[in-house]
């Protein structure tokens, strides 16, 4: 194997300038499946990061009736939570209610936080510095949505927990800007004991934000949701993209192993009598076909070298300063960062790293499996294939 | 007393012709000793190369038996008889085949990096074998720079730097100009006479003949005549 390793890197030096137009085919590939994956990492990791602080926390408490895919259970999807529970727990009630900006009918979800918390980023101190008599928060998608600036007054209506309509002007105390929509479109923000009273379920909530030293303890009546399922949905979409630009890549890639095997399949037959000779020196086929797929194999080698060339100064910049995208998330559903650091694991190196490796390997090993039935009098002659 | 080490009895090789078939070989009887300086001469089509090739186990007997060195090379693995031309045999070509990316001495070097020898071993066994044959100022030279007679010393001095017992060389002077023929031959008879080295050529040129200390005349696949040049003997 050291003298495979040997005499294939020799071959391959020596062949000067072919065998870096090779390698460069093939760093393509390598660099765009780092690029891309590290993007995706970037991304992923600032939306888990930007979920968690605007959303989940550590979790979610939730009372056992209520399902937020579900709005059909606000209604009775929310309860008292004994006080010995509530350590490390802030309290958020959900509730339905209709906007009238503009004389426009707005369905929306009321949500009461307390204005001192700081488990989440939502700036609830707003609530309470506000002179207004119902100041209230909206993320700036929803006021825009809304036609809705910071001072604006608005009707809000709801119907308490008996059914009854009721409606104030509430006036909008601050708007904040978020990446993630689920915290923003369509709901307005309210002090919790204003809520509370609005629709009189006193001392009730509908879920609860852990905050990191939350142990949960099981109570009866509602159900701890830990940060990693919360973040699941988030993941798989995530994820998906990144399934779906695999596609392009494994192209690249497979155009850079196109270039090897076309590359080595003619390096075999052009070097048929190169190929009679070394095994008149004594090398059996066996070993004549691991030189050659070792030369194959090392044009990934060469292709890492020269990709982490003009791809490590890329990945550093994108890593350190980031990347930003014309268009926002707002409009996708999604939650993007409007710049996105790119993050480069050892992980994501090192797999990209073995997929090249090893594809290079297996390719070029196809291209020299004709040596196998070369007949070394014909090889030698040159007319082997 | 000499050593027999090639045998040859009742050597066939056929080649499959479309429905029939050709015989190359037809019913060869030798044996060869150790130290020989012989050669196959005779017409083109006559047999000469196929022999060669089946002496250095590069081809196969359709029928009979070839034991070099002992070893029945009609029925070796392709791992055996890859060691036994590693360990034994080298190998002269017309077109000398040399690789061309490498340097002479890389040329010279790879039948001992195949023999797995260690650096200092390797490094001194080159030089030697490129001062036999004159070539001790071109080591760093690539092939494409050298001349026809060179690129063949190149090629002796790669199959004898290892010290094998036997060397086959098929028309080693058929590229070569007569003056560039003649040093190549004394070169090899120089090397037949203080290694003791066994030579067995194939060629049809007078000027390899004239240094042969044994014709074997093939015709048509047969031995025609095997011609011992008295003066020419060697001892062992
Ligand atoms: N692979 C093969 N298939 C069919 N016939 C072959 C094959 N190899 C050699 N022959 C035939 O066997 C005969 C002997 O060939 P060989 O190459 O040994 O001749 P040679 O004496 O070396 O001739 P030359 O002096 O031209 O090199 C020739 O008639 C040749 O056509
Ligand atoms: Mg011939």
């Amino acid at each position: 194997m050291k003298l495979a390793l040997k005499l294939a890197y020799k071959n391959l030096i020596r062949a000067g300038l072919k065998t870096w137009l090779n390698a460069l085919a093939l760093s393509f590939a390598f660099v765009l499946i780092i690029f891309y994956n590290g993007m995706i990492d970037g991304w992923n990791n600032e939306a888990r990061q930007d979920a968690i602080a605007w959303e989940y926390g550590t979790g979610h408490l939730r009372n056992a009736a209520y399902d937020p895919m579900d709005p059909f259970t606000i209604q009775d999807g929310h309860g008292v939570l004994p006080e010995q529970y509530r350590e490390h727990l802030t309290p958020i009630l959900v509730w339905q209610g209709t906007l009238y900006p503009h004389g426009r009918m707005m369905p929306v979800l009321i949500k009461g936080i307390e204005p001192g918390q700081t488990t989440v980023k939502i700036p609830s101190g707003v609530l309470k510095n506000s002179t207004a008599g119902y100041p209230v928060l909206l993320g700036r998608k929803m006021a825009e949505s809304a036609g809705l600036k910071e001072g604006d007054q608005v009707l809000l209506r709801w119907r308490d927990r008996n059914g009854t309509f009721d409606a104030v002007e509430v006036t909008v105390a601050g708007i904040f800007e978020t990446n993630v929509p689920f915290v923003d479109g369509g709901q307005v923000w309210i002090a919790l004991n204003t809520l509370r009273k609005m629709t009189g379920l006193t001392d009730e909530a509908t879920f609860f934000i852990a905050d990191e030293n939350y142990t949960p303890t099981p109570v009866d009546g509602w159900t701890f949701v830990d940060q990693k399922m919360l973040l699941k949905p988030v993941t798989n979409l995530i994820n998906a993209k990144k399934y779906g630009a695999a596609f392009m890549y494994l192209l690249l890639l497979a155009i850079g192993l196109l270039v090897i095997f076309d590359t080595q399949a003619f390096s075999i037959f052009r070097r048929q009598k190169e190929i009679g000779t070394h095994i008149a020196m004594g090398m059996t086929r066996g070993e004549v076909i691991r030189m050659f797929t070792v030369e194959g194999a090392m044009y990934s080698i060469f292709a890492i070298i020269l990709g982490g060339i003009y791809g490590a100064p890329l990945f550093i910049y994108l890593a350190k300063n980031g990347i930003s995208f014309p268009v926002s998330g707002d409009t996708m559903g999604i939650i993007i960062a409007p710049t996105i650091y790119s993050i480069y694991s050892t992980a994501l190196i090192v797999k990209t790293f073995l997929l090249l490796v090893i594809s290079a390997t297996l390719v070029s090993l196809l291209a020299t499996r004709k040596i196998a039935g070369m007949n070394p009098v014909e090889a030698l002659k040159g007319k082997a294939l | 007393m000499n050593k027999k080490i090639i045998e040859i009895e009742d050597l066939v090789k056929r080649y499959p012709m479309g429905e029939a078939e050709f015989t190359a070989l037809k019913r060869i009887n030798l044996t060869f000793e150790k130290g020989e300086f012989a050669g196959f001469v005779g017409p083109s089509g006559s047999g000469k190369t196929t022999i060669l090739n089946i002496i250095g186990s590069l081809d196969t007997p359709t029928e009979g038996r070839v034991s070099v060195e002992g070893e029945d090379v009609s029925h070796l693995s392709e791992k055996a008889s890859a060691r036994l031309r590693k360990e034994h045999i080298g190998f002269i070509f017309q077109s000398f085949n040399l690789l061309p990316v490498y340097t002479v001495f890389e040329n010279v070097e790879l039948s001992l990096l195949l023999l797995k020898q260690s650096a200092a071993a390797r490094k001194k066994a080159v030089t030697q074998a490129l001062e036999w044959v004159g070539l001790q100022d071109m080591a760093r030279k690539k092939p494409p720079q050298l001349s026809g007679g060179e690129s063949q010393r190149v090629a002796i001095a790669r199959a004898i730097v290892k010290r094998p017992n036997i060397v086959l060389a098929d028309e080693p002077t058929a590229n070569l100009d007569a003056e560039n023929a003649h040093i190549i031959m004394r070169t090899m008879q120089r090397l037949n006479e203080e290694l003791k080295t066994t030579f067995i050529f194939a060629t049809h040129d007078e000027k390899v003949m004239q240094y042969l200390k044994r014709k074997i005349h093939l015709l048509d696949g047969y031995v025609d005549k095997d011609e011992i040049l008295e003066s020419n003997t060697v001892e062992s």
